[in-house]
């Protein structure tokens, strides 16, 4: 347990930090790194575009920047953004829960939806149940995110909501799958044979086979989650990590897109870390 | 072949001649301006109105349908050899090797990478060429996309370097190249192809978001994700529904590919 924990944790460092730095190299290596939509300001003095200029400049030599910026990080300091003029840590702070409560939601909304349909159509061989939640889950993994959102602002509707139907098709896929397999187990069949009802085999045959499986999709699925949420954000203007990330892109300001890096990150390798534990402590019990 | 495979072949069918008979079946260039009329509602010259420029909404549908719907198999492609190559490294050769590749997947895993994407194609200069833009915003796709698809090939590469065959080719002396060749190549190439097929829907839908927030193909030039951006005028969405058209055939193309991916390709 030890030795998964730690390898765990060496795979978290180093995976945060490569992907940081693979930010920060995709960011500088782009053709448009160091111009600025200031510069095309004409109320700006020459010696005010020399300052604006210089200020990218410092940032043009990733390794250089990088080891300030890790080395900054060591002593807890994240910078601070520079479109924004302030604390990445507060900003952060500020941010961080809107993102994590709209996640949580969505997260519970799509899982209990894919769930339900999942188990509904494994349950009750309906039909018109099984059109209804594939046409369903086909619809919303066919609609772009973005597209949704603006769909959701027209009606009012929480954004929040908007992610939890494009988490979900990805759920009832991969759990409807993971039952119908599970259901075709001899033990299973065998268990129907004796006259064992379908909530019965579901309960004490198919789920404890399934179950290690989708705790595996839980880490997944929370980054598909932050995937939805960053174009949901934006256009929902919702204030959170999402569109911080948006408007940090836009301005070019590499300090905060190295940090929101590095968040992400952590959250979505931390998730898989933790259900990739789940699912080795249920296999193990389970064995 | 259940009626709703032939429902999307057939979808697919009739949007590749469309596609490819843009030019016959427009009424006008996709950059055409009718300066008299913006905003004009739909008629029998203008079958979906034209937009605030005053051009032609349907032509610049079957243009955009064009663009997304030929480069996103270009970006597959990328996608699929980059997975290839990446992906049948690690199987094949194990080891050290396989541990380095797998923590390249696990990075590119961990990130989102629509969150990469994003932060990449915003840093492009502002006065990219459509057709730069459009290209770039492609190879990106297939440049961020590839590390899903190499698991896949990852896994399929090393349970065959552990067949019979393969030891038994070994044992005839074949090794390196000749082995990736003629027998590790076409009994990958299943899984290379299904990852194909199940890159372009997800590339399609990836432009799709990039092009709604206004980062996808620079005008003029349409393409499915840019006509989105029509979407944000909201409060017109409701005296003119037919904006929602370039949304509605999205999700039809983006369906009918999910019905002809195999069951098992799709939920992998």
């Amino acid at each position: 347990m030890l030795r998964f924990w730690s390898g765990a944790g060496l795979r978290l460092v180093s995976v945060m930090l490569m992907a940081s730095f693979m930010g920060a190299m995709l960011m500088r290596i782009a053709p448009g790194f160091s111009s600025d939509d200031q510069e095309l300001n004409s109320g700006l003095s020459a010696q005010s575009i020399q300052a604006i200029r210089r200020v990218h400049l410092m940032d043009a030599d990733i390794p250089h920047f990088y080891a300030q910026y890790i080395a900054a990080l060591v002593r807890g300091d994240l910078g601070t953004s520079r479109s924004l003029n302030q604390p990445v840590k507060q900003l952060l702070r500020e941010r961080l829960p809107v993102t994590l409560v709209n996640l949580a939601f969505a997260l519970a909304m799509g899982w209990l939806l894919g769930l339900a349909l999942a188990i509904g159509t494994e349950l009750w061989d309906v039909p018109a149940l099984n059109f209804f939640a594939n046409a369903l889950s086909g619809t919303f993994i066919s609609t772009p995110a973005a597209a949704l959102a603006l769909v959701f602002l027209l009606l009012r509707w929480p954004p929040a909501f908007a992610a939890a139907l494009l988490v979900f098709p990805k759920i009832y896929r991969y759990a409807q799958n993971l039952l119908q397999q599970s259901s075709e187990m001899p033990h299973v069949l065998t268990a129907r044979a004796k006259g064992a009802g379908p909530l019965r085999v579901l309960a004490w045959h198919v789920a404890p086979i399934a179950l290690p499986q989708m705790i595996a999709l839980v880490g997944v699925s929370i980054s598909i989650g932050i995937g939805v949420l960053l174009p949901i954000e934006v256009v929902s203007d919702v204030a959170g990590i999402g569109q911080l990330a948006w408007q940090a892109a836009q301005a070019r300001d590499l300090p905060l897109l190295v940090n929101l890096t590095m968040v992400v990150t952590f959250v979505t390798v931390c998730a898989t870390l933790i259900s990739d534990a789940a699912q080795r402590g249920l296999s193990r019990s389970a064995a | 072949m259940k009626p709703v495979r032939l429902v999307a072949i057939a979808v697919l069918a009739l949007t590749a001649l469309t596609v490819f008979g843009a030019r016959y079946l427009a009424p006008a260039g996709y950059e055409q301006q009718f300066r008299e009329m913006p905003q004009a509602a739909p008629s029998v010259h203008h079958l979906l109105g034209t937009d605030d420029l005053g051009r032609d909404r349907w032509a610049r549908l079957l243009y955009g349908m064009r663009v997304s719907l030929t480069l996103a198999p270009l970006a597959a492609l990328f996608t699929t050899v980059l997975a290839g190559l990446v992906g049948g490294i690690a199987g094949y050769f194990g080891g050290w090797t396989e541990r380095c590749c797998k923590l390249l997947i696990d990075l590119f895993l961990s990130v989102p990478w629509l969150f990469l994407l994003i932060t990449v194609r915003a840093v492009l200069p502002l006065n990219v060429s459509p057709e730069a833009s459009v290209m770039v915003t492609f190879a990106l796709l297939g440049l961020l996309g590839w590390a899903a698809s190499a698991r896949v090939i990852c896994a399929g590469a090393k349970d065959l370097m552990k067949s019979e065959f393969i030891w038994m080719a070994r044992a005839s002396g074949f090794s390196g190249f000749k082995l990736v060749r003629l027998h590790l190549l076409p009994n990958l190439r299943g899984a290379l192809l299904a990852q194909f097929w199940i890159s372009i829907p997800v590339f399609i839908i990836a432009e799709a978001n990039l092009g709604a927030l206004g980062l996808g193909v620079a005008e003029p030039l349409p393409s499915l994700g840019s006509l989105l951006r029509e979407l944000q005028d909201a409060i017109m969405l409701r005296p003119e529904p037919w904006r929602l058209l370039p949304l509605a055939v999205l999700i039809v193309i983006i369906s009918s590919f999910q019905v002809l991916l195999n069951k098992q390709e799709v939920r992998s």
